[in-house]
């Protein structure tokens, strides 16, 4: 017989309860109630106890009556927005764009918490359907604005076989405690080519969760960078689900974090069938009291022979005070495939600092110069030159300590 | 009497607790070579370290003069910009910097120290190509991320580049001569004769007497648990290859 200890309950829990109720989704707030939060005993939410870091949640956010200045701009970019959870009007989109919105969330149910917020609380959702080669980078610009409020958003995106496109999704807003909980689906068609990339610029003291769930067919070729800047508390969850024969993602992503931050990117991948391949590569810079955190699961299903999935992890410390937390988790239940992982972690390399520095250099130069190294391999592959360059700005940013 | 280039006051260093430099001497005057030999682990490199300012070491006692200042309690980067080059014996491998980025890099730093404008990129070019010609350096090399996958020999021949860019007035060369072929050494060396200069003195290090066949020193210093032993002209060094430094090794006790 097991027992039921019943769960103490906090301000939050209690908060989320009532507006899981008030939307009608009963046996989720049950759920929460009965729960909690997921503490460090959640194996996925190890590093990120949220019981334990989300203390508050404010009311759900009503409509957006004022914007707030474009948290990152590129060049030639067709931009979408959607405030507080509501999409916006647009202009006319690019040849091989539909846009269109459809009620409810788009990610597929699983046991966890965000995403199960995420599917009661959202009213309605921006479809993107992307046909050939859609030639300006879409830009998805997801806004909470006003005073601090709840606020969930959705976005599926269909990328018909043989189509290429770049989107960029960035997450800022007004500068109060908001909760944002934003979920994007994205399918990826028979040989379909995509970029995937977001910038999380939530403000200083908001938090940000964000749930990606990626549909890779035959052929498909996804490369995803993810950023996380911004933000008190975020937690960036990546569903990579590798569907067809051929397909293969380079799932990248970056954990900004200056003192006081705490910034989560867990990827939990399906390589589902035979012939499949991935590249995670995840990296963290942080600085002052802060932590990051990479969690990396790949689960190979029986039938998926002939996987390649090599996942790396790699953080770099700029302070004592600063923890990068690292887990990568192989669950391999075929027996004819390559995987692996890797990490590393440490300060910048004090050889090469000395060699900068002996050529003249100033230190805090060279230590930058190092810190946009050990990101070249992120930022590199990103060619859309606009677009390189408003990341590069993102980067260069933070550095700056902005 | 003229300042020398460089003047080394009965300097003290060590590691932890181990003393590494006993109390060297020496003294480089303006537009000479002079070249430093001994065995391995007699503290050549740890002399050449911290002339450039490694932070490992521990100065414990004693001077060093680049051009009459006193640089110990300078940045390597302060050094450098005052004129101190130190040719590595293994260059660093830095993925991710590109060579030219770090070229332009440091050559505005020196730029800026002089109180002088940010070059621009076409004068840049010119001057990377020019000095790279010489040494047999193409665009190739230069392209890639700094030193990785060089070979030995690029990896020497970039290193003497960056001397030829930086004009220092005072170059230390440290076993410049390992992992090169015959040909790569004949490359350098001649890289490196071409900067010979009135203006511009050089403290070549090396284990082996063929280097100076190429990059012909006016003095050689022996060195021998760390302090110089023995100083005299270029014929020390051929003494040197014929009796091998132990004959030395009495006169240091």
């Amino acid at each position: 017989m097991t027992m039921h200890v019943p769960v103490r309950l906090g301000p939050a829990e209690l908060k989320l309860i009532e507006q899981l109720s008030a939307a009608g989704a009963v046996a989720a707030a049950e759920r929460l109630g009965g729960a909690g939060l997921p503490t460090r005993r959640v194996e996925a939410y190890h590093y990120t106890d949220l019981k334990l870091l989300l203390r508050a949640v404010p009311e759900l956010a009503g409509a957006a009556e004022a914007a707030s200045a474009p948290a990152l701009r590129v060049a030639g970019a067709y931009q979408l927005m959607i405030a507080n959870g509501v999409v916006q009007e647009t202009g006319t989109a690019p040849a091989g764009v539909i846009v269109g919105k459809s009620a409810g969330s788009v990610l597929t149910t699983r046991d966890d918490v965000v995403t199960r917020l995420n599917l009661a609380l959202t009213r309605e959702c921006l479809t993107l359907d992307l046909d050939g080669s859609v030639d300006p980078v879409i830009q998805i610009d997801r806004r909470t604005e006003g005073a601090a409020g709840h606020s969930t958003s959705a976005a599926k995106i269909f990328v018909a076989d043989g189509g290429s496109a770049v989107i960029l999704e960035t997450y800022s807003g007004s500068e109060a405690a908001h909760l944002g909980n934003h979920a994007t689906y994205l399918a990826l068609g028979k040989g379909a080519k995509v970029t995937h990339i977001t910038v999380n610029l939530a403000a200083k003291a908001a938090t940000h969760f964000a749930s990606n769930e990626y549909h890779l067919a035959e052929g498909a070729q996804l490369r995803t960078l993810i950023i996380n800047a911004g933000g008190a508390l975020s937690r960036t969850q990546l569903f990579p689900r590798y569907e067809g024969a051929g397909a293969h993602a380079d799932v990248t992503g970056l954990n900004l974090v200056s003192d006081g931050q705490h910034s989560d990117i867990t990827m939990d991948a399906l390589h589902a069938v035979p012939h499949t391949s991935s590249k995670p590569l995840f990296k963290s810079i942080a600085r002052g009291r802060s932590k990051a955190v990479v969690q990396g699961r790949l689960v190979v299903a029986r039938d998926a022979q002939k996987t390649d999935a090599k996942l790396m992890s790699q953080g770099l410390m700029l302070s004592d005070e600063a923890e990068i937390l690292v887990k990568p988790e192989l669950e391999i239940y075929a027996d004819d495939v390559v995987c692996g992982h890797g990490s590393t972690c440490g300060r910048l390399d004090d050889e090469s600092l000395f060699y900068l520095t002996s050529r003249g250099i100033e230190k805090g130069e060279a230590e930058t110069m190092l810190v946009r190294a050990f990101l070249a391999e992120l930022v590199d592959p990103i060619e859309d030159a606009a677009l390189n360059e408003a990341l590069t700005a993102v980067i260069e940013g933070w550095l700056a300590g902005k | 009497m003229t300042t020398p280039m460089l003047e080394i006051r009965d300097l003290h260093v060590r590691i932890e607790e181990r003393e590494i430099l006993k109390g060297v001497n020496l003294v480089v005057p303006k537009g000479e070579v002079h070249a430093i030999m001994g065995r391995n682990g007699s503290g050549k490199s740890t002399l050449s370290y911290v002339l450039a300012g490694k932070e490992d070491y521990e100065v414990t006692g004693g001077e060093v003069l680049l051009d009459g200042v006193n640089i110990l309690e300078m940045e390597p980067s302060e050094r450098a910009t005052a004129g101190l080059f130190l040719a590595f014996q293994y260059p660093i491998e830095i993925p991710g910097v590109a060579t030219m980025t770090f070229l332009k890099a440091a050559l505005n730093a020196k730029r800026k120290a002089n109180g002088e404008g940010e070059l621009s990129t076409p004068d840049f070019m010119r001057a990377v190509k020019e000095a790279g010609s010489a040494l047999h350096i193409d665009s190739d090399m230069l392209k890639r991320a700094l030193n990785v996958g060089f070979s030995g020999g690029e990896k020497k021949r970039a290193e003497i580049l960056q001397m030829a860019l930086l004009k220092p007035k005072m170059c230390i060369l440290d076993e410049t001569d390992s992992g090169l072929d015959i040909d790569a050494l004949q490359v350098v060396s001649h890289g490196v004769n071409a900067l010979r200069d009135p203006n511009r003195s050089m403290l070549v290090i090396t284990h082996y007497q063929r280097l100076l066949n190429h990059i012909v020193p006016d003095v050689v210093h022996v060195f021998s648990d760390g302090r110089v032993v023995e100083s005299g002209g270029k014929e020390l060094a051929l003494e040197l290859e014929a009796k091998g430094y132990a004959g030395f090794d009495e006169v240091a006790a």
